[in-house]
């Protein structure tokens, strides 16, 4: 009798230190690659690709492998008239994509090669009359879109625009039973959404309506026997939600609660030592940009001092993701406690 | 790609993989180019809504396409009759399902979905709900069918009993569905609402969602959906009674005191939450012109008789699952809970057992479990304090990892912390505005953030911790008080002439220990 744990089993011969190298090599391949089925296919959200594969560069000190000026030109052509960015080229404008290409310029410290007063006039025209933001002008509701708002001002200095009582009482709404956040009022808990909700509060200032300890708690039981997590009950671990599980965990304070050495031999056995890149369970195929950019930011965060050659590089990333990652001291009128509040930095993009 | 598994091939299966890819990936461009150049031109026709299906069935996260085939619709409306017009966004849903299957996850394809339904002249709530069945059928926790769900009931007027009776049934039948427990605990408060807090489930329901609870992890004791549940519900009504207690420092006008005492017992209203409590007030010194008071607020609600005899039953019921299945993780802690909101003093020393017991069971969630028995021996100290009406909070050699409730302790004048596992004294503690006397020996120590402008803190004993650097010490010097510090056992002490540094720091402070 009784439910079978759903989870995988590591082998023994799987990979078992990090291979750095090779994940610099994949992803400074991955964009010359343009006559690649996946990397066609993934146009959709070519933006997003590039910000992960620039960050993870970036916390391994190979920066200078990727082309800037090539990617800034690239930006600007994806820019519209309304003042929304576009995953690519001919593509539509979204908050999701506005939010990634905000979030590339402010790594290479270029952020007026666009006109930002509109990217202002964008977001802010997203924003709903019970609070919420819709992805683009066809109206889907989200919590992601939420944080992808918010994260955008805030790079851009602007978070005043737009009506933050409304913005809050609209994510806190999303608040679950069990502590976490969905897409909309109603919706079941998930990592991801509770990512961009704990991202959201941080960011506003309202870390403090979360009830850390009940989510903290629901965040650490997606820690398997293997060692890896899934995003929610009963699901099967993926190396994508260390990162929204991590991070979300780091933001409300309870990063501790996990088994670090555990999930780091779980991230390192999903590992492909032939290509390079991570899979999302070991034994999967790689799933590109997405996993490792996740898996490293992930490792960045919980593990920096595992990165003994790369040690130097990631105090140089913190300098360079300074207005990426905001670490906010906030206190609070009237005196009591100050918070120390960490935004997290990545996006999440329809899965 | 999610979910494929890595098989190794021959060098020949390699290749006809490869020749096959580029031929799918030659198709595609020229599709999207070509649909990307009708769009340029500004051809919103039949044929735009061919070419994007064939290219969406297949990629329905190429969210543009959406996009265009809504613009194309909008379009080809104008020049539609009414009924022409239900046919077309009919199709369009025909279509939509088509893409479903492939793919039931696509945000894109439910979205554009709920769309069509407001484009449609007369929308078929039934349909759409069948549809929800159906998909729900195949994958119980598709959220974008669930949510998709939400808006069909909200459109149609589906009853709210309907939905509950819905769950029922998808419960009764696979235990492990966390989303049907979750849809639960948002229909509960709709239904059987609370008479002042209507968000909160009333008593009598949630007695029986006890009972539906139960009944699931007595079945099913690794379905982890339930004890999710569970815990739910003694938060509900419950724990958050167990521990009411508010610390309020407030100034009060020159004059509204005029007893020389030093303690009142006074009634506070809140007119606000049409609330009030039994308070003491302390008078504290007069500064300046001013006299501050500390009012301390307590109460702890009283749990029913008819709640307190259930959880009682709920407690024994689980504690006759733990005798068959001593290891189950979930059962432990749902034992702590019920204990906590039964009797929290009473039940400490089983309490500790559970918690050892736990941590050796779940090794993964160790820490948490420590913060958590922290948490609750805090509470405990707390409540017993209360009690015996005293300002003295001792909590030494506890396995403390982590420290709460501060807040709680603003009237504290002693606090005593040695020999626990504490590796800061955070932001928080600086709400001990009455505290005179910390220790906090032979713990691990690092950082005092929270050791500032505490006005009457005199005494810090710190020996055996981890303070490493004059920095971390800075916060000192806004006490103005302190007079003694002992930072015996620390490695500060190695720092050059840590000793005049500190008197520069420190200058106040007269008895040093390094």
């Amino acid at each position: 009798m009784g439910t079978q744990v759903k989870d995988v089993v590591i082998k023994p011969e799987a990979p078992n230190t990090l291979l750095l190298d090779k994940h610099a090599d994949y992803i400074a391949a991955y964009g010359s690659k343009k006559d690649d089925y996946e990397y066609t296919l993934s146009e959709y959200l070519r933006m997003s690709g590039i910000y992960w594969g620039l960050t993870v560069m970036d916390l391994m000190g190979q920066l200078s492998r990727m082309n800037r000026e090539e990617i800034i030109e690239f930006i600007k052509s994806c820019q519209h008239d309304c003042g929304g960015i576009s995953a690519s080229t001919g593509h539509d404008p979204h908050l999701l994509y506005t939010l990634s290409a905000v979030q590339i310029l402010s790594l290479y410290d270029s952020i007026n090669v666009i006109d930002v007063d509109k990217v202002v006039d964008y977001v802010k025209g997203l924003q709903q009359e019970d609070g919420s933001f819709a992805g683009d002008k066809w109206g889907e509701i989200d919590t992601r879109f939420s944080f992808c708002a918010v994260a955008t001002l805030a790079l851009l200095g602007k978070l005043d625009v737009i009506n933050m009582d409304k913005a809050v009482g609209f994510v806190l709404s999303c608040m679950n039973f069990d502590g976490g956040f969905g897409c909309r009022p109603g919706s079941e808990s998930h990592a991801g959404q509770i990512y961009c909700c704990t991202g959201f509060l941080s960011i506003t200032g309202q870390l403090h309506q979360v009830n850390a300890d009940l989510l903290g708690w629901w965040l650490c039981e997606r820690q398997l026997p293997s060692g890896g997590l899934n995003g929610r009950p009963e699901k099967l671990p993926d190396v994508c939600y260390s990162w929204w599980v991590l991070a979300s965990l780091k933001i409300i304070g309870r990063i501790h609660w996990i088994d670090k050495a555990k999930l780091r031999s779980f991230i390192l056995a999903c590992q492909d030592e032939e290509t390079g890149g991570f899979a999302d369970r070991p034994g999967d195929m790689v799933s590109s940009l997405w996993n490792l950019s996740h898996t490293i930011l992930h490792m960045h965060i919980y593990f920096a001092c595992d990165f003994s050659r790369t040690c130097h590089s990631l105090y140089r990333a913190y300098h360079s993701l300074r207005y990426i990652l905001a670490s906010v001291i906030y206190f609070h009128p009237g005196g009591s406690f100050p918070h120390s509040v960490w935004c997290g930095w990545s996006v999440f993009a329809g899965r | 790609m999610h979910g494929r598994v890595k098989v190794k091939s021959t060098a020949q299966q390699e290749e006809e993989k490869r020749k096959e890819r580029e031929k799918k990936l030659k198709a595609f461009v020229s599709a999207r180019d070509a649909v990307l150049r009708k769009r340029s031109a500004g051809e919103h026709d039949e044929e735009a809504l061919q070419l994007t299906q064939q290219l969406l069935s297949s990629n329905p996260d190429f969210a543009t396409l959406w996009n265009y085939r809504r613009e194309v619709l909008l379009q080809l409306e104008t020049s539609r009759e009414k009924d022409e017009v239900q046919k077309l966004y009919e199709s369009e849903l025909h279509f939509i399902e088509a893409c479903l299957k492939v793919n039931p996850k696509s945000y894109g394809c439910w979205h554009h979905r709920s769309w069509v339904n407001t484009r449609l002249p007369q929308p078929d709530w039934t349909r759409e709900l069948g549809l929800c069945d159906r998909c729900l059928s195949l994958d119980e926790r598709n959220f974008h069918c669930w949510d998709y769900r939400r808006v069909v009931v909200k459109e149609s007027g589906v009853s709210v009993e309907q939905e509950l009776q819905f769950t029922d049934r998808l419960i009764g039948s696979n235990f492990s569905n966390y989303s049907s427990w979750h849809y639960r605990s948002t229909l509960l408060p709709q239904l059987h609402p609370q008479p002042i807090h209507s968000h909160r489930v009333c008593e009598e329901q949630l007695l029986k969602e006890y009972e539906l609870a139960h009944n699931a992890f007595f079945t099913d004791p690794n379905d982890q959906s339930a004890w999710f549940y569970y815990r739910w519900l003694l938060g509900r009504g419950v724990c958050v009674c167990i521990f009411n207690c508010l610390c309020q420092l407030c100034d009060l006008p020159p004059g509204s005191v005029s007893d020389i005492s030093n303690e009142h017992n006074l009634t506070v209203h809140w007119t606000e939450k049409y609330t009030h409590r039994d308070c003491a007030l302390y008078t504290g010194e007069h500064r300046e012109r001013r006299s501050v008071a500390c009012v301390c607020v307590c109460g702890r609600s009283e749990l029913s008789v008819e709640k307190s005899s259930v959880l009682q039953a709920e407690l024994q019921s689980c504690n006759q699952l733990l005798e068959l299945e001593p290891q189950n993780k979930w059962c432990l802690l749902t034992i702590i809970l019920l204990m906590r909101a039964l009797d929290p003093l009473g039940h400490e020393k089983e309490t500790l057992a559970h918690f050892q017991t736990l941590k050796e069971v779940d090794p993964m969630r160790s820490s948490y479990y420590s913060d958590l028995c922290s948490k609750f021996l805090i509470e405990n100290t707390i409540l017993k304090m209360e009690y015996a009406e005293v300002r003295v909070f001792s909590l030494s050699n506890k396995n403390l990892t982590t420290l709460c409730h501060l807040d709680q302790l603003l009237l504290v004048t002693h606090i005593n912390l040695s020999s626990n596992q504490l590796l800061r004294l955070p932001p928080q503690f600086a709400m001990l505005q009455c505290l005179e006397v910390l220790e906090a020996d032979d713990n691990a120590i690092e950082s005092l953030e929270g050791l500032y402008h505490l006005p009457k803190l005199e005494e810090v004993s710190l020996r055996n911790n981890q303070i490493c650097k004059l920095s971390d010490l800075e916060s000192l010097a806004s006490c103005t008080k302190l007079t003694r510090l002992d930072l015996r056992g620390n490695p500060v002490h190695k720092t050059a002439n840590i000793d005049s540094e500190l008197s520069q720091l420190l200058p106040l402070v007269t008895a040093l220990s390094l």
